[in-house]
């Protein structure tokens, strides 16, 4: 192996990939990583030594010394045909061998801890790119030698189009963290909104119900209507969130104004009289203010059923629907009556980017997609955006996957449950496309077989996860339902799956950056979750039962249609969960708080 | 390479055996390495929060058998003090032809009031229409014909059944 040419200048390309690629199901790398800042260790004292001699700018220079694979994975640069051996038993290839930085002799481990005399103590895996110190035996990480491969990764990919990510588009504004101040009104603010509100409790011997003060405000059971769980346990999910409580009550929607608009209209447009009072914003206003009227008899949502139907005729029927379907087309109602109160020419700016409309400015977010040709290293990313996320359940379990083998935690789920994250890790996981589904790669101008990859570019305030268990099979025209419990943390990190985190594992988890535009750590400080409501089903698909765990001041409380019955946790953690929804912990500790009764 | 049947004591096998070996302690240096990175920067602060929400939902369904979802244990009242039947029994007027109906049977009043369709029908047809099918139960089916015209098959299937609840509903039927 020729010496490292530290000192020679950079002589053209490094010399095109020699070994046909390893297939593999992920590129290189591919661990889940689940911390957003890295946190580099003290360098050894031989670490620390050679970088006293001028090691730092040897150690940057070693990117000439480097190859890259298409799909990332750098490794020591070998002339073609040549295979590394080991000095001192040359017979042995063995699965690791270390070149010394000093000397670039090559030795396996054995021979490389007999080798490390002084000034010779750090030596580079040859196939791993990984610093490893002989003298204390193990490998070691390094901000100047981590640089080097970044720009050699950096140097070999191809590059790539560029895509505007959703902030480069006009009118996105980047969600900015701000701190959170408690908020005192002075008593000139005290007397406008004295003047300007109406109480939410009226004091009459009817409502004895609510004399107990730790019931949280606006918490009411929802009649069935005839099969319509399915409508009540997204209500119950969703009007609680505080964005949207805070929205209607506050008179953003108000249903008195609306109505006005609307009713102006009907006059130009005469004969469309149904859809003047067709607007599912206007009921659920309607329902906030019967919320939180201090009634605490169940509430029936007949004009939303009604609303609701109009809006989605397709699901018009007297029969159970999909809850997640509902809410897919609820949050669509919503959408479509809320941003037409914008002027039309900046429609196309912000749908869907949260500014449009109250749905979205709390579901929201962006997901980005990355397709790798698995021959040049090409990739194109697209972004879309989404505002929930829905995952399959394996036929074979999603295990968790653990960093520590060791630990018994992992070998003792060998029944294999399956978890939110695990199902997280294989949504975001690098999947090669099949033979049968080759794509247009830009590189090399002909169709090659891809690895397609997803992850999450921007987080949206609540994260809904729905798990998918009905599964239908065209083939055998049946369906049927998963009942396999999943199982869900109540406090969630997101930022394993945010693109940054996907990308930096993709090219190893060197602990410089990769430049990339979503490789900024800003979106990783809101990444932190709570669990704020569970949708349950319980029986089968022809005639099941859905439900909703709600959590209000820290207590959990189960909303069963009209009955509303307080739950412990256990019970929440043993459910079987449908939909998950989270919301960003700088939301939620605020909103949780009790409300003291004045 | 075909695979011999010798017992795998000849050079061939040895040899394949040895690649194979070989192969496989790359992949395992490759995932050791990668580990040791990550735990060694790092990176998997998490692990403990994670073991530790594994480690409580185990625990809660070890508590909690009962939270299959099924039998619901029968709570006397909720945590308002009140009790709820098994059919809603609020009473308020259909928006759509302005009847009183019952909370528990709205739905199943407002597919028909409405047509299951967009449109609404106009009032004087709707009680035209309910009126002739009252009287001629044979052939409900009539009524919807030509809203089955948007779906497939599976629209024909729930034409049949809102048949069955319209002919319930009339005959007066207390489950």
């Amino acid at each position: 192996m020729k010496a490292f040419p530290s000192l020679d200048p950079i002589d053209g390309q490094d010399s095109p990939m020699t070994f046909p690629p390893v297939p593999s199901a992920a590129p290189y790398g591919g661990r889940r990583a689940a911390a957003a800042t890295i946190r580099l260790p003290p360098p050894c004292s031989h670490l620390a030594s050679y970088h006293s001699t001028d090691g730092s700018r040897s150690l940057r220079s070693l990117h000439r010394c480097l190859s890259v694979r298409p799909l990332g994975r750098a490794e020591v640069r070998r002339d073609p045909g040549e295979v590394p051996h080991c000095a001192a038993c040359p017979s042995a290839n063995g699965p690791r061998l270390y070149a010394c930085l000093a000397c670039a002799a090559v030795h396996c481990p054995a021979h490389a801890v007999a080798h490390a005399d002084a000034g010779h103590e750090i030596a580079v895996d040859v196939d791993r790119a990984e610093l490893f110190c002989c003298a204390c035996g193990d490998q070691i990480y390094d901000l100047d030698f981590d640089a080097a491969v970044v720009l050699a990764q950096a140097a070999a990919a191809p590059l790539p189009e560029r895509p505007r990510p959703p902030e480069a588009e006009e009118g996105f504004r980047k969600r900015r963290r701000m701190e959170s101040r408690p908020w005192n009104p002075d008593p000139v603010e005290r007397t406008v909104i004295w003047r300007g509100s109406s109480p939410l409790y009226v004091q009459d011997e009817n409502f004895s119900h609510t004399a107990d003060p730790r019931l949280p405000l606006g918490l009411r059971g929802l009649n069935n209507l005839g099969n319509t769980c399915f409508l009540n346990s997204v209500l119950q999910a969703l009007l609680h969130i505080p964005l949207p409580r805070n929205f209607f009550l506050s008179d953003r929607h108000s249903r008195f104004i609306c109505e006005h608009r609307s009713r102006r209209k009907k006059d130009i447009n005469a004969g469309e009289q149904q859809t003047a009072t067709l607007c599912l914003s206007c009921d659920l206003d309607a329902m906030y203010s019967a919320l939180f009227s201090g009634d605490r008899k169940p509430y029936s949502p007949a004009k939303f059923l009604y609303s609701w139907w109009q809006h989605a005729s397709h699901f018009a029927s007297y029969e159970q629907q999909d809850a997640h379907d509902f809410f897919i087309t609820m949050l669509d109602g919503i959408h479509e009556k809320e941003h037409q109160q914008f002027e039309p020419h900046n429609e196309s700016n912000i749908i869907g980017t949260g500014d449009c409309c109250i749905v979205h400015k709390v579901f929201s977010g962006t997901l980005r997609s990355d397709v790798t040709c698995t021959i040049c290293g090409y990739t194109s990313t697209t972004y879309d955006p989404c505002v929930d996320i829905s995952l399959d359940l394996n036929h074979n379990n999603d295990y968790k996957k653990c960093a520590r083998t060791s630990s018994h935690i992992c070998n003792g789920e060998s029944d294999g449950t399956s978890t939110l994250l695990g199902c997280l890790d294989r949504f975001t996981r690098s999947e090669r496309l099949g033979s049968d589904q080759k794509l247009f790669c830009q590189n090399c101008q002909v169709k090659q077989e891809s690895l397609k990859q997803m992850s999450i570019r921007n987080l949206p305030l609540v994260a809904c996860f729905h798990i998918k268990r009905f599964e239908h099979s065209p083939q055998r025209n049946m369906s049927k339902k998963i009942d396999r419990y999943v199982q869900f943390p109540f406090y969630l990190d997101m930022v394993p799956f945010l693109s940054s985190s996907i990308l930096r594992s993709r090219f190893g988890n060197r602990i410089c950056g990769i430049d990339d535009r979503d490789s900024d750590v800003d979106m990783e400080l809101a990444s932190e979750f709570e669990i704020f409501a569970v949708i349950t089903h319980s029986g089968n698909l022809d005639s099941g039962h859905y439900t909703t765990y709600l959590r209000q001041n820290n207590q959990w409380y189960k909303c069963d249609d009209s009955w509303i019955t307080r739950v412990s946790e256990n019970t929440v953690r043993a459910s079987q969960a449908y939909m998950l929804f989270y919301v960003q912990k700088v939301l939620h500790c605020n909103a949780s708080e009790i409300v003291a009764a004045s | 390479m075909s695979v011999s049947d010798d017992g795998g004591s000849s050079p061939l096998s040895q040899l394949s055996s040895h690649v194979f070996g070989d192969l496989l302690d790359s992949i395992i240096v490759d995932v050791a390495s990668e580990c040791h990175r990550i735990a060694r920067l790092g990176l998997d602060r998490n692990l403990e929060e994670e073991e530790e929400e594994l480690r409580l939902s185990a625990q809660a369904r070890v508590a909690d058998p009962s939270s299959s979802g099924h039998g619901n244990g029968k709570n006397l009242v909720d945590i308002f003090g009140q009790t709820h039947p098994a059919i809603a029994s609020e009473i308020f007027d259909c928006m759509n032809c302005g009847r009183p109906i019952v909370a528990g049977r709205f739905a199943p009043h407002l597919e028909k009031c409405m047509g299951k369709g967009r449109k609404a029908r106009p009032k004087t047809t709707r009680s035209t229409t309910m009126a002739r099918s009252r009287n001629s139960r044979g052939s409900p089916i009539s009524v919807y014909a030509p809203y089955s015209s948007s779906g497939g098959a599976s629209r024909v299937a729930n034409v049949t059944r809102g048949a069955d609840f319209e002919l319930k509903d009339y005959a007066f039927e207390e489950p």
